[in-house]
């Protein structure tokens, strides 16, 4: 009987260590470390207020608050800014925001709506080496986006992105109510206007004008094309002996007009700079060699992003003919990123300021021999 | 005893559950009576400066397309969405189903999930599709190239139409329709359909059996070499062929050897097997010449590792008198070379001229043999500048492992 008692006894003593030093080690296992649950991130701000409070916008959102379109970046959206940063603006002449009031209030509010897309528009979201792809922006006209991707997938790709010309530097700011890219350049989209309004909008290619009137190559430019002009200033014809008074007083039978001034246009192409970029990229070969219209001299082509400046630049390189060893007329450079890319209705219209051949260099063969 | 009736019980009330559930209705999709048919688009292009304003030749077929009050297409008894450019290997039997995320299909049926034909005299048809034979419209439409269906694009993105064209195709026969440009210079585009015949055909299972067609454009030979699609791997294919040729074969004895000087088998070195002229239009379908599946000396019966190698000659030029070095690329479009060997992606490391494409003969586990080389027919298709294989294939007996 004792020692039943005894044994009991025993036994609840084991149960009850057993429990106490049960009880010690859950406590002592349950270690309670300060979770921390991932909570969205509230100070992620809308559009319009992002860009309000970065230094690097400031003129862009200077033309946002002018025009108005601040207050609808801030509503649900979604959207996708493209913003010009504030040397892009300088690039163009624009250094403080009142130099916005010198501009119509309407035609701004459009460039600005050029620069926002009714849609969230990741870098993920364009096919990788797409070009061209077109996206419908606020303004109701489509922009063209082309990317580059070099490793798509791996795990530091390299993305080269465009629109309309415009390199994307920054990409994928995350809003509240879209996404953001900074771009190195606006991009210049002249709507209606084709490629013969606009040239004959401006002073500085009056004697180009007066040139492809002269030689009968005025009036295509009115047509569908599309046609990438390469525009020489008024400066840079003179110095290649054309001005107002040679275009006077030349007979145009003498010369080679698809030599002369049709040089500067490349038919049934619209090339942002850019493109040649993003080919060089996607197939490694980023050129565009041609015969001109006359079916003899021979035309390079090239652009890229050069050593020392980085900045985009296009070469032209105008042979006599396609052979190995053909006179170069013109071997020219061009890298003023601010007067590229003059997106029009049937092209693209470039800047240039060196003049390609003189009228001396193209007489034609049998004028010649007389 | 008890335990057993339970037992019964539930097994039997499993299996009334397992009847019951698994009786879905499956309505079956029947043509009546079908032709066989194939599509492939031989419009090319290529991702440069040059032809980046150009149109993207990127389809969708519609056969019998339905039209709305407005004349718009509003859809079709058979749409083959996302046609892209074809491969340069077409294989015999639809492999691109498992082996891409792509929705661009380089021919039709491709990708697509339809009917396909039987196994028709030992030939596998299942590259082809069921249509439904006699009179049938068939439209091809230019399309973007993105994953939107056809049907869903934007109205204005549907009205841009290549082809719009009536094809009469025969019940229970084979078709391979090919849309083709027709003249380089005035970039005439058009469609050949051809009845194929090699299932009625008394071909040898020992014989490897090919056939030639030179379906290039009018004056695509001539013209200027800048028009001309810039790819290194086309080598002498890329200025075009003549519009008449002479084809010669060289069976060299093994792929392990990458050269064009190997060792060729006995008999096959420069062999003359067609005459080739250019035709986009006629649909008579080209003899097949031949050559014996176990031609080497190496060979077991079983398996052999023969390649073989196709020289295009102008007339009055061959192999013997052949004025041009190996390498030459530009002959003037009077000498091409193609390479068939391996998965037709492994290049010869001499200096030549040739552009690449698979083996004809098939090597697969069969029986007990694994791999088992097994003699094909084929079809070979120059097409401006590029080189096109079609490989048809008998019915195998499956492996054993």
């Amino acid at each position: 009987m004792n020692r039943n008692i005894k044994y009991k006894m025993s036994q609840m003593r084991f149960i009850g260590c057993f429990f106490v030093y049960l009880f010690i080690s859950i406590l002592q296992s349950c270690k309670h470390d300060n979770l921390t649950m991932p909570v969205p991130n509230e100070n992620i701000r809308p559009a319009a207020d992002f860009i309000h409070n970065n230094y690097e916008m400031r003129l862009f959102d200077a033309a946002l608050q002018k025009t108005g379109v601040a207050m609808e970046l801030n509503e649900a959206g979604p959207f996708t800014v493209l913003v010009p940063n504030d040397l892009a603006f300088n690039e163009i002449g624009i250094f403080r925001p009142t130099d916005f009031d010198k501009m119509n209030k309407d035609s701004l509010r459009r460039m600005i709506a050029y620069h926002i897309l009714p849609r969230r528009l990741y870098l993920r979201d364009i096919p990788s080496n797409a070009v061209d792809f077109r996206y419908a922006t606020l303004e109701g006209s489509e922009l063209y986006a082309s990317i580059g991707s070099i490793m798509p997938g791996a795990t530091s790709p390299s993305n080269m992105l465009f629109f309309s010309g415009a390199k994307a530097i920054r990409k994928d700011v995350v809003l509240s109510n879209g996404v953001l890219h900074v771009l190195d350049k606006l991009m210049k989209p002249q709507f209606e206007k084709n490629i013969q309004e606009w040239l004959s909008d401006k002073k500085e290619y009056t004697v180009f004008v007066a040139g492809l009137k002269k030689f009968g190559l005025w009036d295509q430019l009115a047509e569908k094309g599309p046609f990438t002009v390469f525009a020489p200033t008024n400066e840079a014809l003179e110095k290649k002996g054309i001005t107002m008074s040679f275009l006077d007083s030349a007979v145009p039978q003498r010369y080679i007009a698809e030599v002369l001034f049709g040089a500067y246009i490349m038919y049934d192409k619209h090339f942002f700079i850019s493109d040649s970029q993003v080919f060089s990229i996607i197939n490694s070969n980023g050129s565009y060699k041609y015969h001109l219209k006359d079916n003899i001299h021979y035309m390079e082509y090239f652009a890229n992003e050069a050593y020392p400046t980085w900045k985009m630049s296009y070469y032209m390189k105008l042979r006599s003919n396609d052979t190995f060893y053909s006179i170069i007329l013109a071997d020219i450079s061009y890298s003023v990123g601010a007067k590229m890319d003059y997106l029009c209705s049937n092209g693209v219209v470039h800047d240039l300021d060196q003049g390609l051949v003189s009228p001396d260099q193209v007489i034609k063969k049998e004028e010649n021999e007389k | 005893m008890k335990t057993q009736r339970i037992l019964h019980g539930v097994s039997v009330l499993g299996l009334f559950l397992i009847l019951f559930t698994a009786c879905t209705k499956i309505d079956y999709t029947q043509i009546a009576d079908p032709a066989y048919l194939r599509v492939f688009n031989n419009i090319n292009y290529v991702q440069t400066m040059g032809s980046k304003d150009d149109k993207v030749p990127y389809f969708c077929m519609l056969i019998n397309p339905k039209t709305g009050a407005d004349g718009k297409f509003t859809g079709a008894e058979i749409i083959g969405d996302f046609l892209d450019k074809r491969d340069p290997y077409a294989p015999p039997y639809p492999s691109h189903i498992g082996n891409s995320t792509s929705l661009s299909n380089p021919e039709y049926p491709g990708k697509e999930n339809v009917l396909v034909g039987p196994v028709l005299n030992g030939f596998d048809l299942s590259s082809w599709a069921q249509i439904p034979s006699g009179e049938v419209r068939i439209v091809f439409a230019y399309r973007p190239k993105n994953t939107v269906p056809f049907f869903e694009l934007e109205e204005r993105l549907r009205n841009d139409i290549l082809i719009d064209t009536v094809i009469n195709l025969q019940s229970k026969e084979v078709y391979t329709l090919h849309l083709l440009q027709k003249d380089f210079v005035k970039k005439d585009h058009g469609i050949l359909l051809r009845q194929e015949n090699f299932h009625k055909l008394p071909l040898s299972d020992s014989l490897v059996y090919v056939n030639f067609y030179n379906m290039s454009a009018k004056g695509f030979w001539e013209a200027d070499a800048s028009l001309k699609d810039d790819d290194y791997k086309l080598a002498s294919f890329k200025y075009g062929i003549k519009d008449e040729m002479n084809v010669y074969m060289s069976l060299y004895e093994s792929q392990e050897e990458l050269s064009h000087y190997a060792a060729t088998v006995k008999g096959y070195r420069g062999k003359f097997m067609s005459t080739i002229r250019r035709n986009t239009s006629s649909d008579v379908v080209s003899s097949y010449a031949s050559f014996p599946l176990w031609a080497s000396n190496h060979a077991n019966g079983i398996r052999t590792s023969i390649w073989e190698r196709f020289d295009f000659f102008a007339p009055g030029m061959n192999p013997v008198t052949n004025p041009f070095y190996d390498s030459d690329r530009n002959t003037g479009s009077n000498w091409a070379v193609l390479n068939c060997l391996l998965n037709g992606k492994v290049g010869l490391t001499s200096n030549e001229n040739g552009t690449l494409l698979p083996n004809l003969l098939v090597n697969v586990h069969s029986g007990k043999d694994n791999p088992r080389t097994f003699a094909t027919v084929n079809t070979i298709e120059v097409v401006n500048g590029r080189v096109y294989l079609t490989t048809i294939q008998r019915k195998y007996a499956p492996p054993i492992y």
